[in-house]
């Protein structure tokens, strides 16, 4: 029995041994095969997701960034001047990172957390304005207010060229800048006004609060402006660009150019030779003509100012207020042929 | 690979920007689409409206859109601000008059919601004429340098002789580029 039990036990024993040893291999092989498939397709997953593009991570980083900002606003210390320009701007270079994150969070983002993103990005720029407020108090209308400096100055300073006077101030540059309008004429009555050729080539001509004057130019300016005119009759040799218009009232233009731009004009007449379009803008009764004036030389200023003299397209009038296509704008008319001026040498106040 | 970056990848094999021309009236911004593009400039009118110009350059699509600057005409501007990637502003810097109202155009636009995320280009144009102010002037003026919200550059150019159009141009590009292509 021994014998035979032994020779029971041993294969039992063996056997028992192989199936202890067998069937948890198997499992454990089988278990092993799922970790490593599970592991493998987290890798995979992993791979192909961004840790960046999770809004938990988004959130997180977002209202750290927003919560550091908003310290630096409450308790940084504004009394320096200069320290707290450069805190300032050192917030709002911040502020603009975080836009800038949000912006670039934005396609995964829910709609909700866009919105409540965009609101403290609001409320932080807006406590960053009211900072800026106090601390650095805006010169509201730096433009006038330092005009007023400016004028403190000695008066030389005005007929500085613009070259010099740009580094002076964008105030003064203005200020000087309607001086250095070396060319036309401003704030006259019931006078003869004239220019020669050499004096108005190629410049910048401005024409401005005049009444009841008679201006003559002779020669072909590279710009005109005519600018609150009443009751003036104006005459100007070819203007190699545009003619710019500002209110102006019962007065007659004259003169050929590539572009006219009328604007604020009531009843005016303008004999014109344009080569490519009119246009009026805010004007009423103004009335066109075919551009007749002509002096010794004419010719020549037309080939200086580059303009065809074949070409004027007087009739084609744009008026900016009235959009309407086929039906004709009653801002302006064509002057009746019986009625325009064809000689210019006695016409208007003298 | 995260969507973002597909998205950024896609974007970047286009290579395609949409500008903004806008400025006063006068300021010169059809003669400046125009010359850049290389067509005649002497025949040019006032701008009843919009141009569109879609053009190449250094590899990239530009669809410039030019919207007329009379004072009527503004308030349409804002039409065209949807996803705006460059606004260039045209300034006329002969034109001291309305060197305020410019200015005063300017600050309006920047404050827009719309081009929050534009790069802005200012072209000093007119710098042909004599008269004309340095672009140094009209960025003084135009108090560009309290500009915060935008990446901004100043080019004094000439719309006429086509000075300084490709410099600013590039610039523009180049910034626009480093934003939306490039960010990953």
């Amino acid at each position: 029995m021994a014998a035979l039990g032994v020779e029971v036990t041993v294969p039992k024993d063996d056997g028992e041994t192989n199936t202890a040893v067998n069937v948890p291999e198997s499992v454990l092989r089988r278990d092993q095969a799922r970790l490593e498939e599970a592991e493998r397709r987290r890798n995979v997953k992993e791979s192909q997701t961004v840790k960046e593009e999770k809004s938990d991570f988004f959130t997180s980083t977002f209202n750290a960034e927003k919560t550091a900002v908003e310290e630096m606003l409450s308790s940084s210390n504004f009394s320096d001047r200069d320290k707290a320009a450069k805190t300032l701007e050192e917030i709002t270079v911040r502020i603009q990172q975080l836009q800038k994150f949000l912006n670039d969070s934005m396609l995964f983002l829910t709609q909700y957390e866009i919105r409540q993103a965009q609101a403290s990005m609001q409320k932080l720029q807006s406590s960053l304005d009211e900072k800026r407020d106090l601390v650095l108090p805006k010169k509201k209308f730096a433009f006038r207010s330092r005009n007023a400096g400016a004028t403190k100055q000695p008066e030389p300073s005005k007929q500085t060229t613009d070259k010099s006077a740009s580094d002076v101030g964008g105030t003064v540059v203005v200020d000087a800048a309607i001086s250095v309008y070396q060319c036309g004429f401003s704030n006259a009555e019931n006078q003869v006004l004239i220019m020669q050729a050499e004096e108005i080539q190629q410049k910048d001509v401005l024409l401005s609060h005049l009444t009841n004057c008679k201006v003559k130019l002779y020669g072909c300016p590279s710009t005109l402006h005519i600018k609150n005119i009443r009751s003036c009759e104006i005459l100007c040799g070819p203007v190699s660009s545009s003619v710019f218009v500002d209110q102006c009232t019962d007065s007659t233009l004259v003169f050929p150019c590539q572009q006219l731009r009328t604007h604020n004009t009531t009843a005016t007449q303008i004999y014109v030779h344009v080569t490519s379009r009119a246009i009026i803008e805010d004007c009423r009764e103004v009335r066109f003509a075919p551009f007749t004036w002509t002096y010794p030389g004419i010719h020549d200023h037309f080939k200086v100012a580059g303009l065809d003299p074949d070409r004027n397209n007087w009739t084609d009038v744009d008026d900016f207020n009235w959009l309407a296509a086929g039906t004709p704008s009653p801002n302006w008319t064509v002057i009746p042929e019986t009625e325009r001026i064809s000689s210019w040498d006695f016409v208007g106040p003298s | 690979m995260g969507l973002l970056t597909i998205l950024k990848k896609m974007k970047h094999k286009e290579r395609e920007m949409r500008l903004l021309m806008l400025g006063l009236d006068n300021a010169g911004k059809t003669t400046i689409l125009k010359k850049f593009n290389g067509q005649d400039v002497s025949t040019i009118s006032p701008t009843l409206g919009f141009n569109i110009e879609t053009l190449e350059h250094r590899g990239f699509k530009l669809n410039i859109w030019d919207v007329g600057g009379q004072k009527s005409l503004r308030s349409y501007w804002r039409n065209y601000f949807e996803s705006t990637d460059g606004l260039v502003w045209v300034v006329d810097s002969a034109d001291r008059l309305r060197l305020e109202d410019c200015r005063k155009e300017l600050s309006t636009l920047l404050l827009e919601e719309r081009l929050a995320g534009a790069t802005l280009l200012v072209f000093a144009n007119k710098q042909d004429l004599p008269g004309s102010l340095s672009k140094d002037a009209i960025r003084e003026v135009l108090a560009l340098d309290d500009i915060k919200t935008h990446h901004w550059c100043i080019v004094g150019c000439s719309a006429v002789t086509g000075e300084n159009l490709l410099t600013g141009v590039d610039w523009l590009l180049d910034d626009i580029a480093a934003r939306i292509f490039t960010a990953d």
